[in-house]
Formats: C-alpha cells, structure tokens, sequence
C-alpha cells in the first residue's frame, strides 16, 4: 500500500484546479452564451483528463498512483500530497462526469444570476475533486470544509424551495458541527505520529500524511477514540442516519445541480474506506465499534426505506432512499471482508448514476409540473413514453434490478453481510424488498394508470439535452450491470490491500516487523493486544 | 537596588526604532502647525511615510540580528519583540491609511488624531520590549493615554463620549490594578526584572499581586471577565480607531503576557494553565453566543473579537514553545482579516452613513469586490480553510492537544461553528438579500490598498504560509526551553478524563 507512482505531468493537479481556473475565467465573461459554454468547455476537458487518468490507472495494483507531493507546511507536517489508487479513481471520473450532466441539465433551468451559479458549480467541482485526491489529511480536510461554501450558496441562491435559506444554513452547521469532531480526531493521529517520531528521532516531527502515518503503530483504545472522532465528521458529511435529518431539506430546497452532488458523491463513506479503515483497523474489527456500525447501517437501511415508502413527494423519497442506499453502502464497508468492501465501493460509484439520475428525472419532473408532489402526476407514461421508460431504467437499477448496475454492488454487500453474520444479511435483504415497493409504487401511482386531471395537456416529452443525460445515465448503469470487471479491476488491488491491512492492524504497525508481533497481530482487542498498543509509547515520558 | 544610567551610542541603537518614531510623530505635529493649509491627508501620508521607514529599520534589526538590554533590563530588544514592533507598526500604518476617508467627520484637530495614533503605536513598541514590572506599567499606560483621547473623538456624538468616559473610568481603575499587583510582586520578591521573578516562591502576596496583574492584562485584551468595556467602546469610538484598538494592543499585550507567563511564571504552569483554560472558554464561548445577537456590524465584530481573544488563550495555555509560535501566527492572521473588515466597514460606512448588518443587504450588488473581500475575511475569522484563520486556529489547538487540553479544544471547536452561523447571517445580507438602495459603492485608492493588502496577507498566510512559520517559529526562539517538557506532558497512561481538563 505505500508504493507509489508518479506519472510525468502533474494530471492530478491539473485535474484538481482545472474547474477552479475555469471558475474565475467563467468570472470575467460578461455574455450568457459565453458564460454556459465555457462552463461546459471546462467540465469536458475536465471529464477528458479523467478518463485519461482511467485509462493510464495500472488496475490491480495496490500502489499510489499519479502520485505528487510537495511539502507544504514542513513545521506542522503537512504537505500537498495527491495520489490515486483503486478506491478514489472511479469517484475522480464520476465528479467529472456528473458534473459534465449538471451543466447540461443547467443549460436553461438555471434563469438567474447565471454566471455566479456557473462559477460556483466549477469551484464546488474542484472541491470534490480535491476530497478525492488529496492524500494528506490537513489537505483533505481542507476541500472537506471548503466544499460547504459553494454548496451554500447553490442550496441558498439556487434552491427552489421557500425554506432554502433554513436547509443551507443547517447544512453548513451540521456538516460543520461533525467536522470540528474529525479535525480533532486528525491531530490526534498526528500527535501519535508525533510520539513516535521523537521516539525514533524522525525529522520532522510532525506528519498529517496518510501513508506516512500507515507505517507507525497506533494504541488500539487510542485508535477507537480517534475512529468515533472522525465518524462525526464523515456521518455527518454522508450522512447516515440518526445524522440525517439535513439531508432531506438540502434536496428538496436546493437546486437539482447540488442534489445531484448532495447524493451521487458519496463523500461520507468515501472518508470511511479511504481513512477510518485503513488508518484505524483495528478499531473497524473492535467488536464494539463493527456491531454498532452494522446496526446503525441496518437501522439506516430500514428506516429509510419505510420512510421513503410514504412520501408523497418524489425528491424526498429520494433522500430517503439515498439514506437507506447509504446504510448498505456502511453496511458493505463493516462487514470488513473482501465481497463487503468491494461491494460497497461500487455501489457508492453506482449510486453517482442511479439515485444521482433520479434526481435528473425529479428535475425533469420538476421543470414540466413545477412541483414533485405525487398529486401532481398521475398517468404520464402515455403523456411521456421517453421520460417514463428512462426513470423505469434508472429506478430499476437503484433497486438493484439484475442486469443493471445496481444488482452488482448490493449483491456484493449482501455476499458480504451475510459473510460477517447471517443476521446482518437477513435485515439487509429485506432492505432490498422494501427498495423496490417503495419505488415500484411510487412509480406505479405517478407514471402509470388513467391519465389524472392534475397533468392537464400540454407536457412535453424529453428534450435533446434532457435526453442526453438519461441516455448517458443509462449507458454507463448498463455498462457496469452487464460487465462490471473493468471497474471491479480497478479496484481489485486496493481492496485486496485493505483487506490485509485490516487483517493484520495497526496496533504493532508495519515499520516493526518483529516475528512475534506479527504473528500475533490478528487477535487485536484482546488483552496482550493492549499491552502491545501501549509498547510504541515510551515516549521518553515514564 | 542601584540603577546606573551609563549609556553609549551603540546602545541607543538598540532604540534606534523608537527614537525614529518619536522624531517623527514631532514632525507631524509640527507640520501640521506650521502649514495650516496642508489637506490633511497629506499628514495621513506622512506618516505612513514615517512608518514605513520605522519598519525598514525594524526589518534590517531582524536580519541582522540586532539584540540586547538596556536601562538594567527595563527595556529589550530581541526577536520577540522585533515581531511585535513589526506587527504594531505594520497594523498603524494600515490604521491610517483607513482613517483617511474617515478623518474628514471629525470637525476639529484632524491632525492630532494622526499625532496621536502614532503615539500610541509608539507607546505599543515600548510595550513589546517591556521587561520588568515597572516598565511594563508606564508603557502599558503610555500606550493606552492615546487611545483615551481617539475614543472619544467624535465630539458632537453621544455614544463616543459614553465609549471615551467607559474606556477612561475602567481604564484608570485597571491601571489602579495594575500597580497594587506590581507593589505586592515586588514587596514579595524584591525585584522587578521578569526573569529574576522566575526564582521566586509561590506566597500569598505574590499570587495574588499576579491574579491583579492578569486582571489588568485581561482588561487590556479583552478577555472574560474584564471584557466588558469592549461593546460599548467598540462601538462608539471613530471606526478606525476601533480596528487600531481591536488589533495592535492585543498584540503589545499578548509580547508581554507570553513574557510575564513563560519567563517568570513558567515554574507555576500547572496553576496557570487552568486559570487560562477558564479565561479561554469563558471568552470563547461568550463572545460568540453574544455575537449571534449583534445588528450591528461593530458590536458584532467587537464580540467575535472577544472570541478570538479567546482562542489565543488556548495558546498561551498550552504554554509550549509551540503555543507560542500559534500564537504570533494567530496575531498575524488575525491582524490581516480583522484589520480588512474594518476597512470594508469603514468603506460603508463612510458613504451610508450605517453600521446595521441589515444595510449591508445587498453589498454584492453595489460593490462586488467590497462583499467579496468580506466574505474572505469573515470566513478567514471563522477559520475557513485555506485561508488564514484556519491554519491559525489549528496550530493553535495542536499546540493545545499537545499539552492534553482535551475539554479546552473541543470547546474551542464547537465555537467555530457558533461563530460560523454569525458570520454566515452576514454574508447571506451581502449576497441573498436584495439591496434597499441599489447605488454602487466607489472604494478609495487607500482603502483599495488596505483591502488588497489585508486579502493578500488573508490568503497568502493561508496557502504558503512557509515564511512566516520560519519567522514566528525564530521569533519565539528564547521560548525554547519549553519544548524539553512538552514532549514528557504527553501521558498516556493516564486517561485524559481522569485530569482537569483534560490534564
């Protein structure tokens, strides 16, 4: 896992400030037709250096890969450290492609202050895209917070709801409120590594980078406060449930853009199986910690998906479901065997076309009616045969309909759940039952049926632009369905890594590779693990 | 005790910088008298001419590594106290560069108010090299003298003669403090040099003559308990003058409290570091629930300024080498996002004649660059990353995790996130609302400087900070002695909980 891999040219950087360039040329246009198409200009060239970057990826290797490091701020240990491996890749070119779409869905839904909302949509690209490269955790942390700025002024200026300046103003705080807990779960880390340092007389002193702090041991009751620290941050972020209560004002206040953002990017689980795992293994395997992780991920599967059965309103449903998509997403990573995480990767990287994609078509709907309501539809199947056959797909593939993209990530998950326990797999498919009544009849009750009064005549099927986005939607959800391999090979490596490193923990570390330690590293929480977990500690303290 | 007052050139050097500013502050007095006709901007740009050279010679101390005492170590010169004289004379020339535009309200001694800005910055410069008790208590009063006159300034408006009479009456009876703790201290112990106190015992008489000493270097910061001149005076005082008051005696003060807890106190961290913890969360906490309620934009600043204060608390209470090399860095931050909002609040006040945050609706439609450089700064005070407030709050609470002061940062950081809702109400007046009065904002060239400068300072404190750590960390060089213990206070046999605080 620490293998590293430059590439010749700084893609990542390129990559990473591309959007944000483009945001302030987008800032000195004056013309609206300018203004969309560099906006477009800049989001393709940006989704163009990201397949290259797809394409250039040496799949099945656990190494960093792209990678660019620069010290930052030496004092404080913190440095611009950009890499790639298996498990951030396919989020780089989903951002990317997501963003290509929003821009095309915004073409002519979005009526005022045009160029403001371009340059935002830009600068909040760059942010994600910095969440998924940045492998020092100062840097992440950085886009992390930053991210919520754009996001609050698309959610405030943008949305369409009344109670929009209530949904960003909570958002923001929430968000923020659980990533002051990480931040200090972060400095923790890098006062272990600190400890350690001067024990071993390491310059400098101080480290917030990720695979620096991979190599030193951490104590494993150290590892669990830390784990729980920075779960605020990423439950809040994700979110999962009982942290949710934001997420369903940001998507019905906010724009469709952030929405889509808001769900398809899972940034939560990402920071899961990016840092809490491989950081903290062995707080993950800590019974405590894994049990109540399942359980709030089964919760979060259940109750979401009870929810989302009664709204009467398609883009709450749809935060809803997103919540209980995310429940088996943790539900994947905690399993902690290969089939979980593979699982839950991919479904994070599924949800980005299929839930992401039903908020396309909740904005479809939204700009014909005005209105997501259920009241407001009933019967538009034969009004809008291409509308309603495209929302069918995608909603098929978010309930994991075989064939489609969707039945590969969760029956992965439930390989995995049941694997871990059979319980946990037990719940988990009754997640899926609910799944598809709540969409099924949601779907039966608003497309199909006698045409009602509330649609009225004159509703237009899909136009060019809005057929693009479907028709790409439902390109890559086939794609992934009917053959998956490309992408499970992509991430082969890195999961495989994080497998092994979860299996061999953090407690003893990887730089003291003593016999007897490693042979012994398996068995973590028991009580000579502890002992073990205090040995890095002497610290010239006692 | 036998003071000789044997003097030679080369030690005047030493004073080289003040005694540069004291010519030249006679010189802009004389001026101002001798040519009565001189628009008096012209003063303005006299005297940042005078500053300027100030820091160039402060600048060249640094390089060349100019040190030493003089008056039987009275007064020093060392780093510590270059960086403080550089970040008082930097935060006065910007002082008056944006009083420009607002010197034009007052009706009489438009050049005396340069005369006495100057004054005081001289009075800081002293305070930054102050190194006993005695001449801590003449500068500490030499500086505040001319900060009595300015706050009360505006003469025809009642809420600047109330703020002039609230700073003055608290003033002089913190000064009475002042010296009743001096007397005990020195009763006590029998000297005044801060590093000859090192050596002595914990009496009662000396705990307490330091408990007064603090009250009056807390009433000087601003920190809960002894805040509560702090609204009022903001508030009433001449805009310009409150940005001067919110930034440069909190940094004279910070050079001597970091000198009087780390020099002569650093054998009594254990009794400190709480009543610092208690000062800091109070402060925190206080300013920024109090904040939330603020409609205007000086009261609120005055109280997200309680805040901050607050927050360069948690690094004197980690009271590590470390925590002090946050601490300068926090003051610079804090001098480039405090000092541009004023600048922004000056520029609109001086044409709509309003400090309500409700008449900042709209600021983005009537001056784009004006609400843009706002909203950096704002976000830099509440910690935003890249810019700079949040690298100085998070060297700041690694200083502090350092030391184990557990409660104290995750007060610190559930803080951010109140202040974060106040500062958000803010921008969401500048860029959601719609403005009542959609007339464009014009911005003066010196106030464009300012901003520019305090945006730059915002951002590149931020992004490439490298420099500057360089120099804070070189500044706090004779802290060093610190770093030994730091590394030992880090116990991980004892659970966190188990301590105070955290330990």
């Amino acid at each position: 896992m620490l293998q590293e891999l430059t590439f010749g040219f700084p893609i990542l950087s390129l990559i990473l400030f591309l959007p944000l360039l483009g945001a302030i040329l987008i800032a000195l246009l004056k013309e609206e037709d300018l203004i969309k198409n560099a906006a477009m200009g800049v989001s393709l060239l940006e989704l163009v250096l990201a397949v290259i970057v797809l394409l250039r990826f040496v799949p099945e290797s656990a190494a960093m890969q792209f990678s660019e490091r620069v010290a930052w701020i030496p004092p404080l240990g913190i440095s611009y450290h950009l890499g790639l491996d298996g498990i951030s890749v396919l989020f780089v070119g989903l951002t990317a492609f997501l963003t290509v779409l929003v821009v095309l869905y915004s073409w002519d839904t979005v009526r005022h202050q045009i160029k403001l909302y371009f340059v935002t949509l830009l600068a909040l690209e760059t942010t994600m895209m910095g969440i998924f490269v940045a492998l020092d955790l100062i840097l992440f942390f950085v886009f992390w917070e930053l991210m919520l700025i754009p996001s609050y002024f698309l959610i405030k200026l943008w949305g369409g709801g009344a109670e929009r300046q209530y949904a960003a103003l909570k958002y923001v705080l929430y968000t923020l409120l659980g990533s002051v807990f990480m931040l200090v779960g972060i400095v923790l880390l890098d006062l272990n590594y600190h400890d350690w340092a001067v024990v071993h007389h390491i310059e400098p002193a101080y480290s917030f980078d990720f695979l620096q702090l991979l190599t030193i041991p951490i104590p494993a009751d150290k590892q669990v406060l830390i784990f729980w620290l920075i779960f605020m941050g990423l439950a809040f972020k994700a979110p999962m449930f009982p942290f949710h209560t934001w997420l369903p004002d940001a998507l019905l206040e906010g724009p469709i853009g952030m929405a889509v953002f808001l769900a398809g990017i899972k940034l939560g689980t990402y920071g899961f199986i990016r840092f809490s795992l491989p950081l903290l293994p062995d707080a993950s395997k800590n019974q405590g910690v894994a049990s109540t992780m399942m359980t709030l991920a089964l919760l979060a599967i259940i109750y979401g998906a009870i929810v989302a059965l009664i709204q009467p309103d398609f883009r709450r449903l749809l935060a809803f479901s997103s919540i209980s998509h995310l429940g088996f997403v943790v539900a994947g990573l905690f399993a902690l065997n290969y089939q979980g995480l593979q699982g839950s990767l991919l479904t994070m990287i599924n949800l980005g076309f299929s839930t992401a994609g039903l908020f396309f078509l909740a904005g479809f709907l939204y700009q014909r009616r005005h209105s997501t309501q259920l009241a407001a539809f009933g019967g538009l199947a034969k009004k809008v045969p291409l509308l309603a056959t495209y929302l069918l797909i995608v909603g098929l593939a978010s309930i994991g309909l075989p064939g489609t993209n969707g039945f590969v990530g969760e029956f992965l998950i439930l390989l995995g759940a049941f694997q871990a326990h059979w319980l946990y797999g037990v719940v988990a498919v009754t997640g899926v039952v609910f799944g598809a009544a709540y969409f099924l009849w949601y779907y039966e009750r608003a497309m199909l049926g006698p045409l009602t009064q509330a649609v009225g005549q004159a509703i237009a099927d899909l136009n060019a632009r809005e057929l693009v986005i479907a028709l790409s939607l439902s390109v890559m959800i086939f794609w992934i369905g009917l053959y998956p391999s490309p992408f499970l090979r992509m991430m082969n490596g890195s999961v495989q890594a994080l497998v092994e490193r979860l299996d061999k923990g953090a407690v003893a570390g990887m730089a003291v590779p003593t016999p007897v330690l490693a042979h012994r590293a398996g068995r973590i929480g028991s009580a000579d693990a502890r002992e073990r977990g205090s040995f890095p500690h002497p610290v010239g303290t006692e | 005790m036998i003071f000789n007052f044997s003097m030679s050139g080369s030690d005047l050097l030493l004073m080289l910088p003040e005694i540069l500013l004291t010519i030249w502050l006679c010189v802009v007095l004389i001026v101002d008298f001798a040519m009565p006709r001189l628009p008096k901007e012209q003063l303005a740009y006299l005297s940042v001419g005078g500053l300027v050279a100030v820091l160039l010679n402060l600048a060249w101390f640094d390089r060349a590594g100019v040190t030493g005492t003089l008056f039987n170590n009275m007064f020093v010169v060392d780093r510590l106290a270059i960086f403080f004289k550089i970040f008082i004379v930097g935060a006065t020339a910007l002082v008056v560069l944006i009083s420009i535009d607002y010197v034009r309200r007052f009706r009489f001694f438009k050049g005396e108010y340069y005369f006495l800005v100057l004054m005081s910055a001289l009075g800081m410069m002293f305070m930054a090299s102050a190194n006993d008790l005695l001449s801590m208590f003449i500068t500490l009063e030499f500086s505040t003298f001319g900060f009595y006159v300015l706050v009360a300034y505006l003469r025809d408006e009642v809420s600047s003669n109330e703020a002039g009479l609230k700073f003055f009456i608290l003033g002089v009876f913190v000064a009475g403090l002042l010296a009743y703790g001096i007397s005990l201290v020195f009763g006590e112990t029998g000297k005044l040099v801060f590093s000859d106190i090192a050596s002595a015992k914990a009496t009662p008489g000396l705990i307490i003559g330091f408990l007064l000493i603090f009250a009056a270097l807390g009433f000087k910061i601003g920190a809960v308990p002894f805040h509560s001149w702090i609204p009022d005076t903001y508030h009433g005082a001449p805009t310009p003058v409150t940005a001067f008051l919110s930034i440069a005696p909190k940094g004279a003060a910070f050079a001597i409290l970091l000198r009087m807890f780390f020099v002569s106190l650093a054998t009594f961290k254990p009794a400190w570091v709480l009543l610092l913890v208690g000062a800091s969360i109070l402060s925190m906490t206080y300013g920024n629930i109090v904040a939330i309620a603020q409609k205007n934009i000086k009261r609120l600043l005055a109280y997200s300024g309680i805040a901050q204060i607050g927050n360069l608390l948690i690094g004197l209470a980690a009271g590590t080498k470390m925590g002090s090399d946050a601490i300068l860095y926090y003051l610079l931050t804090y001098l480039f996002a405090n000092l541009g909002a004023f600048a922004v609040v000056i520029t609109v006040s001086n044409q709509i004649q309003s400090d309500e945050i409700e008449d900042y609706s709209g600021l983005n439609r009537r001056s784009p660059f004006l609400a843009f450089a706002m909203i950096m700064f704002l976000l830099s005070l509440a910690g935003v990353p890249p810019l700079a407030g949040f690298l100085g709050k998070l060297y700041i609470f690694v200083a502090a995790m350092n030391e184990g002061l557990y409660t104290l940062i995750l007060v610190g950081l559930v803080n951010i996130v109140i202040s974060m809702y106040y500062y958000l109400i803010v921008v969401k007046k500048m860029y959601i609302n719609e403005p009542t009065d959609p007339s464009p904002l014009t911005v003066s060239a010196p106030m464009q400087a300012v901003i520019y400068v305090s945006l730059a300072g915002t951002v590149i404190l931020g992004v490439y900070p490298q420099p500057f750590i360089d120099w804070v960390v070189a500044a706090g060089m004779m802290f060093s002695h610190f770093a030994a213990p730091a590394a030992a206070a880090v116990m991980p046999s004892v659970p966190p909980s188990a301590l105070p605080f955290g330990g």
